[in-house]
C-alpha cells in the first residue's frame, strides 16, 4: 500500500515490518516522531514489542544492549546530543557483537544550540565500529531499516541509519509501505547465536588480557570488511523481493563525466537536478552519492571516480583541523592509484540550505579551478 | 578452577567477549561487604490500632482477591470489623504514612467492607468446638465481653456470657444510635460471634441481682468482668431532680429501643463527648432544636471529630465555655437554666485546660428538656469489698487484665473509664489470652522490638498522589429526617481504588522491584517470598533503595 508519510514515519514503518521485539528510546527533536509512532504501534498491538521508556539516551542504548544480548531483535532512534550521550554504549554494542539497529536523524551539535541538520553527530561516531548507511528518500529509509536488520544479524555488528533532519525527517513523500507478512520471507524472525541465560552462568564483557584483546578487535575489523559483500547481497536480495535496490554508492551520469561531485544524504537529490541542467548545457559532469559510509566502499568509489578528470566532494560536516570527512575518505580511496585532483567543499552546516545555486557554484568553481589554492573551501561563509 | 585455556588462533575464540567456562567458580558474593536481608517492619497503622489489627495484611489480601483470608486476618484480633469499621475513632488513620504524602487511607471504609463480606458469607466463620475442660464466665455483653467470649471460644473454652439487659451489645446497642450502627447489623454481628463456638448466653441476668461473684467463682474456673459504665454522672447542682432534666444515656437507651420519644422543642445537651453528640443528634431527629453546651472549647471536646462535624452540619448549635449553674422549674417542670460562663485556666491532670468560672457572667436558656452527658460511671456495687477498685474503676495489675482476686479478670470501660469500642475489644482479647495461659501454663510470647515505618522510610518516587475515597452518604436533610444509617459502604471499584492507595509500609507485597532491579540476578523469586542469593549478591544495595516500602535491611559483613 502506498501512503504519503514523513521521513521519520518511514523509519517507524520499516521497524513495524521487521518483527522487532524491544524498542527503547528517548525522544529528541528531530527524531521524536519516529518513537512517537512506534510507541503507538506498540500500544495498539501493531507491533508486538516491549517499548522500554528510559530517562536518557545512554539508558536507551543500554536497554537495547541488554535486550539484544538476551537474544531479541532490538531498535532505537536518536539524534545529535542523544547519539553523543550513547557514545560509550555504542562501543559496547560493537564489542559485544550485538545486531542492534539505530536510526540517527542528523542534527548539528551544540553549542550553539541547533536543531537543524548536519552530519557531525553521526560522523563523530565514525570509529566505534557501527555500520553507517546514509539515506536520501523516505522509501529508501523504510527499505534500509529492513535491510539493516538482515545485515546486522548476518555480520553480528550494529547498524546505524542516518537521515538529514527536516530535509528528510520531516518531508512527506510517497512510500510503498512494507507489511510484516511480506518481509518475513526476506527477514525471518531473529534467532540469536548466543543468548544470556541465567541458568548457564558466563561472564559477559569480561576482562580480556593483552593476550586476547587484539584478536577480538581483529574479528570486528574482519566482520566489517566482510560486511561489504553482505550489504551488497542483502540489497540485491531485497531488490528481488521488492523491486528496489540502492547499492553501496549511486553514480549518476558519471560514464563520460570529466568532473564528478561526491555527495551524501538529501544533497544528492538536489545535485542530480543540477547535473541534468549542466548536462543540458553540454558540461560533462556527473555525481556520486555515497550511501554506505561504513564499511567504506573503496572499490566502488575508485571505479567511478578514477575515470574522471576532477573530483569535488561536498561535505555537510567538518573535522576541525583536517577536512570534510567524506573528503578524507574519498581521498584515501584514490590515494596512490591516481593523481586526479580532489577538492573539498564545506556547505550547509547547521541546516543552512544547500540549494541548486550552491551546488552550481561548487560545480563551477571545481571546473574552473585547474590548480586550486586550497584543498578545503567553505561555501557561503560571510568572510 | 580447571586448566588455563590457551587459544592458538582467533578462530578458536568466541566472537564476543564472554567466558568460555561456567562462572560458578567465581562466586562474586565474596566481594560483598554489606549484606541486604529481608526484614519486614511494622506498619504504623497496625502499631496505632489498639486491637493491633494487621491492616497492611488484610488490605494486601483484599487486593489479591483473597477476601476470606482478609476477613480471617481481622478476626484474629477483632471479632466485629463491621462494627469498628463504622464506629471506631480510627487512630490507624492518624498514623497512616500516607497522611504525610497526601491523605491518610480510608482504613475504616475498607475494614467495614471486609467485615460486611464476613456477614454475607457466614460459612467463613468456622465454628470452634469445646476442647477444654475449663469453663469461663463472662459478665457483660458489650464489646469487651463479646470479644473475651469470642477469643475464649476460639480456644475451645465453654463460655457463659451474662448480660443484665434483655439483649447483648452493651454500649453498641444502647449507646450508639442506629444512624451510626444499625440494630439489624449489630444483631448479625452478635449472632455470628455467639454461633462461633461453645458460648451460652444468659440475658436479663445482672451481677448483684440474678448472679453474684461467689456463685460464679463456684460454677466457673475463671471470671471476666466487662460490664462497662452504666451510670450517668450527675451535674451536682440544685434542681437536678426536676422533671425535664434527664440523663442522656437513658434517653439514648429509649431511642435505641425503638421507643418514640419527643423531648420537646428546646433541648440542651450538657457535655462534649461522644455520648453528648449522640444524644444531641438523636434529639434533633426527634424534632427538637438542640444546643450542646460544653464547659471547655471545641478544641478540648473528647468526642470523635467526625461526629462533631456531622452534628454541626446537621444544624446543632454549640455553646462553648459554659456550664449549668441553676435549674429553674415552673409548675414542677423545667423552665429555664442559668449557665455560668467559663474561661480556660491551667491544664488539669488530663492535660486539657481547666475551665474556670468568670465571676458574675451568666446567661439563661429557656428549655423544655436538658440532657446530661458529662460522663458515665461504673456501678461497682456488686463487687464492692471483693475486688480492689480506685476512683470507682476496677484495678488491674501492670498492663494485665488480672484483678486483685485470683481467677477474676476485668477489662473495658469498667477498668479504663470511658474509652472506646476498639480498646474494649482489645482488652477482651487480652483477658482471653491471659485466662488461656493461666490454664495451659504457656509462657507469654516475648514482645518483639520492631521498627515502625514513617514517611522517611518510604521511597515515595514509586507513588502518585491521590485523594482518599469517601464512603457514599445520604445528605444532611435526609439524615436528620430519621434514623437511617448515614454512610453506605464502598462499591467494589472504590474499595479496590482505596486499597490500592496503601503503601504496604514495611511489609512486602511482592511488587518485584528488588527482583527487577538486582543487577546481578541475585534475587530469587519463590512462591511466596524472595530470597537473596548470597553466592552472587555483591552488596550494591540497589534492592534496598528500590524497595518502595522498606522491607530490606542491611548489615555489615563480619559484624
Amino acid at each position: 500500500m502506498k501512503r504519503v508519510i514523513m521521513g521519520n514515519h518511514a523509519v517507524s514503518y520499516g521497524v513495524r515490518a521487521s518483527d522487532v521485539k524491544v524498542i527503547s528510546a528517548y525522544p529528541i527533536t528531530p527524531q521524536t516522531q519516529v518513537v512517537e509512532l512506534l510507541s503507538e504501534m506498540c500500544a495498539n498491538g501493531e507491533i508486538e514489542a516491549k517499548f522500554i521508556m528510559v530517562e536518557s539516551e545512554h539508558s536507551a542504548m543500554t536497554a537495547c544492549v541488554g535486550a539484544s544480548a538476551a537474544g531479541v531483535r532490538t531498535f532505537t532512534a536518536t539524534s545529535s546530543q542523544g547519539l553523543l550521550l550513547m557514545h560509550e554504549i555504542l562501543h559496547w554494542a560493537v564489542g559485544a557483537r550485538l545486531p542492534i539497529v539505530l536510526a540517527n536523524i542528523n542534527r548539528a551539535v551544540g553549542p550553539p544550540w541547533s536543531i537543524w541538520t548536519d552530519q557531525n553527530d553521526s560522523l563523530s561516531q565514525r570509529d566505534v565500529g557501527w555500520l553507517q548507511i546514509y539515506c536520501e528518500s523516505n522509501q529508501e529509509t523504510q527499505d534500509t531499516i529492513v535491510q539493516a536488520f538482515k545485515i546486522a544479524e548476518t555480520v553480528k555488528l550494529p547498524v546505524m541509519l542516518v537521515l538529514d533532519a527536516f530535509f528528510l525527517s520531516h518531508t512527506f513523500e510517497i512510500v510503498d509501505i512494507l507489511e510484516a507478512e511480506q518481509v518475513r520471507k526476506f527477514l525471518p524472525p531473529y534467532v540469536a547465536d548466543r543468548q544470556v541465560d541465567i541458568t548457564e552462568s558466563h561472564s559477559f564483557g569480561n576482562l580480556a588480557s593483552p593476550d586476547g584483546y587484539m584478536e577480538l578487535r581483529y574479528m570486528i575489523q574482519k566482520a566489517m570488511e566482510d560486511s561489504r559483500s553482505v550489504v551488497r547481497d542483502v540489497d540485491e536480495e531485497f531488490g528481488k523481493h521488492f523491486g528496489r535496490s540502492y547499492g553501496l554508492v549511486k553514480p549518476y551520469r558519471c560514464e563520460d563525466a570529466e568532473t564528478i561531485l561526491v555527495t551524501s544524504g538529501t544533497v544528492a537529490s538536489t545535485t542530480r537536478a543540477v547535473i541534468d541542467k549542466m548536462r543540458d548545457e553540454g558540461i560533462k559532469i556527473g555525481a556520486l552519492k555515497i550511501r554506505v559510509f561504513r564499511p567504506f566502499p573503496f572499490e566502488e568509489v575508485f571505479d567511478v571516480l578514477s575515470k574522471a578528470k576532477k573530483v569535488a566532494v561536498i561535505d555537510r560536516n567538518i573535522s576541525f583541523g583536517h577536512h570534510g570527512i567524506f573528503f578524507q575518505e574519498v581521498k584515501s580511496a584514490l590515494y596512490g592509484r591516481t593523481d586526479i585532483p580532489i577538492i573539498g567543499y564545506i556547505a550547509g552546516l547547521g541546516g543552512r540550505d544547500v540549494t541548486p545555486g550552491v551546488i552550481r557554484e561548487i560545480a563551477s568553481r571545481a571546473i574552473g579551478d585547474t590548480k586550486p589554492e586550497r584543498e578545503i573551501n567553505w561555501i557561503g561563509v560571510k568572510e | 578452577m580447571g586448566e588455563k585455556i590457551v587459544f592458538k588462533s582467533y578462530k578458536e575464540m568466541p566472537i564476543r567477549p564472554m567466558s568460555v567456562a561456567d562462572m560458578t567458580w567465581n562466586l562474586t558474593g565474596s566481594w560483598r561487604n554489606v549484606r541486604p536481608y529481608y526484614d519486614f517492619k511494622v506498619s504504623p497503622c497496625r502499631a496505632g490500632c489498639p486491637a493491633g489489627e494487621d491492616i497492611q495484611k488484610y488490605i494486601f489480601l483484599l487486593l489479591e482477591n483473597r477476601e476470606e483470608e482478609a476477613w480471617r486476618t481481622i478476626i484474629e484480633t477483632n471479632p466485629m470489623p463491621s462494627v469498628t469499621g463504622r464506629v471506631c475513632f480510627h487512630p490507624c488513620m492518624e498514623k497512616c504514612t500516607r497522611k504525610d504524602f497526601d491523605q491518610a487511607l480510608n482504613i475504616p471504609g475498607i475494614e467495614r467492607a471486609i467485615g460486611d463480606m464476613g456477614l454475607e458469607n457466614r460459612r467463613w466463620m468456622k465454628k470452634a468446638s469445646k476442647s477444654r475442660k475449663e469453663k469461663v464466665a463472662v459478665v457483660g455483653g458489650g464489646p469487651a465481653g463479646l470479644s473475651c467470649a469470642f477469643f475464649l471460644a476460639r480456644r475451645g473454652y465453654a463460655v457463659t456470657l451474662f448480660e443484665a439487659e434483655r439483649a447483648l451489645g452493651g454500649v453498641l446497642r444502647w449507646g450508639i444510635p442506629e444512624y451510626r450502627l444499625p440494630n439489624a447489623l449489630l444483631d448479625d454481628v452478635i449472632a455470628q460471634i455467639v454461633e462461633s463456638g461453645p458460648i451460652t448466653v444468659k440475658t436479663g441476668t445482672a451481677l448483684g441481682d440474678e448472679i453474684d461473684l461467689a456463685s460464679l467463682e463456684k460454677d466457673f474456673d475463671a471470671v471476666f468482668l466487662g460490664f462497662g459504665l452504666s451510670e450517668s454522672r450527675a451535674l451536682g447542682i440544685d434542681g437536678e431532680e426536676t422533671n425535664g432534666v434527664e440523663s442522656g444515656l437513658g434517653f439514648l437507651m429509649k431511642v435505641n429501643s425503638g421507643e418514640k420519644v419527643a423531648p420537646g422543642k428546646r433541648v440542651a445537651v450538657i457535655g462534649g463527648g461522644n455520648t453528648a453528640m449522640d444524644v444531641a443528634r438523636c434529639a434533633l431527629r426527634s424534632g427538637s432544636d438542640v444546643s450542646v453546651v460544653y464547659r471547655r472549647t471545641r478544641h478540648e471536646m473528647p468526642a470523635i471529630n467526625d461526629e462533631i462535624e456531622e452534628a454541626e452540619a446537621e444544624g446543632i448549635k454549640f455553646r462553648f465555655l459554659a456550664a449549668p449553674k441553676e435549674i429553674i422549674a415552673k409548675g414542677g417542670k423545667l423552665s429555664r437554666v442559668v449557665f455560668q460562663e467559663m474561661e480556660l485556666g491551667e491544664p488539669d491532670e488530663s492535660g486539657r485546660r481547666r475551665p474556670v468560672p468568670i465571676e458574675g457572667k451568666t446567661f439563661e436558656l429557656e428549655l423544655d428538656r436538658m440532657f446530661t452527658a458529662i460522663g458515665e460511671a461504673a456501678d461497682l456495687g456488686p463487687i464492692e469489698g471483693s475486688i480492689e477498685s480506685e476512683w470507682n474503676l476496677m484495678v488491674t495489675g501492670d498492663g494485665s487484665c488480672k484483678t486483685s482476686r485470683e481467677g477474676v479478670y476485668a477489662g473495658g470501660d469498667v477498668v479504663t473509664g470511658a474509652a472506646s469500642v476498639v480498646e474494649a475489644i482489645a482488652a477482651g482479647r487480652k483477658a482471653a489470652e491471659e485466662i488461656d495461659r493461666a490454664f495451659t501454663k504457656e509462657a507469654e510470647p516475648a514482645a518483639e522490638e520492631q521498627k515502625i515505618i514513617g514517611i522517611e522510610d518510604i521511597n515515595t518516587a514509586y507513588f502518585g498522589h491521590s485523594t482518599r475515597n469517601l464512603l457514599p452518604r445520604i445528605d444532611h436533610a435526609e439524615a436528620i429526617a430519621g434514623f437511617s444509617e448515614i454512610h453506605g459502604g464502598f462499591d467494589s471499584n472504590r474499595l479496590r481504588g482505596e486499597a490500592e492507595r496503601c503503601f504496604s509500609c514495611g511489609v512486602c507485597n511482592f511488587c518485584d522491584n528488588c527482583w527487577i532491579f538486582c543487577p546481578d540476578v541475585a534475587i530469587m523469586r519463590r512462591e511466596d517470598e524472595y530470597e537473596v542469593d548470597y553466592d552472587f549478591c555483591k552488596g550494591c544495595l540497589v534492592c534496598v533503595v528500590e524497595c518502595p516500602r522498606n522491607c530490606i535491611s542491611t548489615r555489615e559483613e563480619g559484624k
